[in-house]
């Protein structure tokens, strides 16, 4: 029983894509399906030249933000999308209609449809896989080179996690819309 | 035990008798075909055909290829077919209140159309199923989870369930005015209406619920959904009675049309007023993600279409001739009805407009500024062939009962 989360230190992002590299290895993301599971997205400098802000141009890498308060569980008719021992959010499978109507109520736009299945898919936390055979990362923490992920568990206090989120400022995506993402965004 | 078997037959006798003595009249294939043949008609008959064969071609190239058949994406996961379902849908609300004018409250002027209008919601939301059962993905999961794991704050779970039920009293009340059962009628009517109305308002909050599209977000659907059911029901009152009557009308159908385009008039006076207020307070103070969605959606040409087919054309029929061209209002109803399409068109999409991660671009990509769609032809076949089922069901309908209120009860 734990309640995973994950960190990301994003402002050391690179973009160099290995974390999405790496989650289509072990997720077994389709070709093609591009910016799904997770992705790296790039933040133009606000502002107008010569006034621009250069620190605002930072790489955002980003995915499902297994909010606790999440609006695709509470839309879902059939209770497909569940949240798990661990406090992931999940979808089974078996039980998802594909009414899409999660895809339109996340904020994030972190769902899509898996075209193996046809029913909605995202980003797990390597919940099926890694997890699954005992890892305790993700595929996406174990292969970034700069360290921007941090996964853990958020009950423990001593976990990495837990010290980086009482040591350093961090915000969340979305935060006004009462979701209570679990990915947390140290600045 | 014996006892009980007795009492079961009994049962089953009383049913099979409930059943049997539906008034239906005998019919066979050259009964469907034996229909004045003027070129009004055969046009119609033509279309019919044309929409159903449209259906089969959709609904085949959508089993093959699934959701890439239609023009759905990601970004814009519901598309024309959840519009056209959302059509059926209130249309069939729209004429079950139109029915319970007369047989649930008693207003003895409409209770001329009410069996043909309850027929029509019937016939209405079975082709609104038959078009959304190629858009859910899996039909059958559904109806089995549905029950087995309720999702019960879900609106879809509501809605749908709602509906289910609502689609039975209405079978059931139509089945008590065909026998002229009116007092069991109007029970199982007004549990019709209720449910219908329910269901219809969770429709509309299917999309209030969702918190981070503000262009929906709220009370406003839920509301307007009940009130544009009301002026769809009476829109399509007036296209059955033209048909009905070929536009000569006896003193009592002209009696109920002239008041019924009197309160279409107030309906759409109130629906404009609504429309209004809803545009002005999403521009009001320029808030991200709801004022620029409202100024992007008053350049679009579908909104406009909404705005003078769906209601001020047939305002002005009405106001013009203070609800006494009934004539003009027929004509006028075709029109709203396209309106009507549209203004189920745009709730869709507009839901949909406003990208909502903006950070999934590459370097020196500017981020897309609204998330585009547009139907394929296997949306498009199959929304018309909806419609080509809905006629044909009506029509059949016209053959197998008498849908005319009976002379006397
Ligand atoms: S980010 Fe979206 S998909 Fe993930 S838990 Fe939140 S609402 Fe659900
Ligand atoms: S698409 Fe599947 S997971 Fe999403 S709300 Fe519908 S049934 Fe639930």
């Amino acid at each position: 029983m734990a309640r995973y989360g994950m960190a990301l230190d994003y402002k050391n992002c690179i973009n160099c894509k290995a974390c999405e590299v790496a989650c289509k290895e072990e997720n077994g993301v389709l070709l093609g399906a591009d910016k799904h599971r997770i992705w790296v997205g790039a933040n133009n400098p606000d502002g107008v030249w010569p006034n621009l802000d250069i620190a605002s141009a930072a790489f955002m890498p980003s995915q499902c933000q297994h909010c606790e308060e999440a609006p695709c569980e509470e839309v879902c008719p059939t209770h497909a999308t569940y949240y798990d021992e661990n406090g992931v959010v999940r979808v089974d499978s078996d039980k998802c209609i594909l009414c899409s109507y999660c895809m339109n109520a996340c904020p994030y736009d972190a769902r899509y449809v898996d075209d193996r299945t046809v029913t909605v898919d995202k980003c797990t936390f390597c919940s099926d896989t890694r997890l699954a055979r005992g890892e305790t990362t993700t595929a996406c923490q174990n292969t970034c080179p700069t360290k921007v992920r941090t996964f853990g568990d958020l009950d423990d206090p001593e976990s990495e996690i837990s010290i980086l989120l009482k040591t350093r400022d961090h915000f969340s995506l979305k935060a006004h819309l009462g979701t209570k993402p679990k990915l947390f965004y140290l600045t | 035990m014996a006892e009980a078997t007795v009492k079961k037959e009994g049962i089953v006798a009383q049913v099979k008798e409930f059943i049997t003595t539906i008034p239906v009249n005998k019919i066979g294939i050259k009964d469907i075909f034996n229909y004045p043949k003027t070129p009004v008609n055969n046009l119609i008959a033509l279309l019919i055909v044309l929409f159903l064969a449209m259906f089969a071609i959709g609904v085949g190239n959508y089993l093959i290829h699934g959701h890439h058949a239609y023009g759905v994406t990601r970004q814009h996961p519901w598309g024309l077919l959840i519009a056209v379902y959302i059509f059926f849908v209130v249309s069939s609300t729209g004429l079950c209140i139109v029915g319970s004018l007369g047989d649930v409250f008693g207003f003895k002027d409409y209770e001329m159309i009410s069996k043909r209008a309850i027929f029509g919601s019937i016939v209405t939301i079975m082709a609104g199923f038959a078009v959304i059962a190629f858009e859910i993905g899996h039909p059958i999961t559904m109806l089995i989870y549905n029950v087995l794991t309720p999702g019960l704050r879900s609106a879809i779970w509501w809605m749908g369930t709602l509906y289910g039920l609502y689609l039975t009293f209405m079978i059931i009340e139509f089945v008590f005015l065909l026998k002229h059962d009116m007092k069991s009628a109007k029970i199982f009517g007004l549990a019709g209406l209720l449910i219908g109305l329910a269901a219809h308002s969770n429709l509309g909050g299917v999309f209030g619920f969702l918190n981070t599209r503000l262009i929906s977000n709220g009370v406003f659907y839920p509301t307007y959904f009940i009130l544009t059911a009301f002026i769809t029901g009476i829109y399509l009152a007036f296209i059955m009675m033209g048909f009905r009557y070929k536009l000569n009308f006896p003193e009592n159908a002209k009696k109920m049309l002239v008041n019924l385009a009197k309160i279409q008039g107030l309906l759409l006076a109130i629906l404009m007023f609504f429309e209004t207020w809803k545009m002005l307070t999403g521009v009001y103070g320029g808030m991200p993600g709801r004022a620029d969605v409202v100024e992007h959606i008053l350049t679009t040409p579908p909104f406009w279409v909404e705005v003078i087919a769906g209601m001020l054309i047939p305002f002005i029929i009405i106001i013009s001739s203070k609800g006494n061209n009934i004539k003009g209002l027929f004509w006028g109803s075709f029109i709203g009805m396209v309106g009507i399409f549209f203004m189920r068109y745009d709730l869709v999409h507009d839901t949909q407009l406003k990208p909502l991660q903006m950070m999934k671009i590459t370097e020196y990509q500017l981020p897309p500024k609204w998330v585009e769609y547009f139907p394929s032809a296997s949306e498009i076949m199959i929304s018309l062939g909806g419609l080509g089922l809905c006629l044909l069901l009506y029509y059949v309908g016209t053959k197998l009962f008498n849908l005319d209120a009976d002379e006397a009860h």
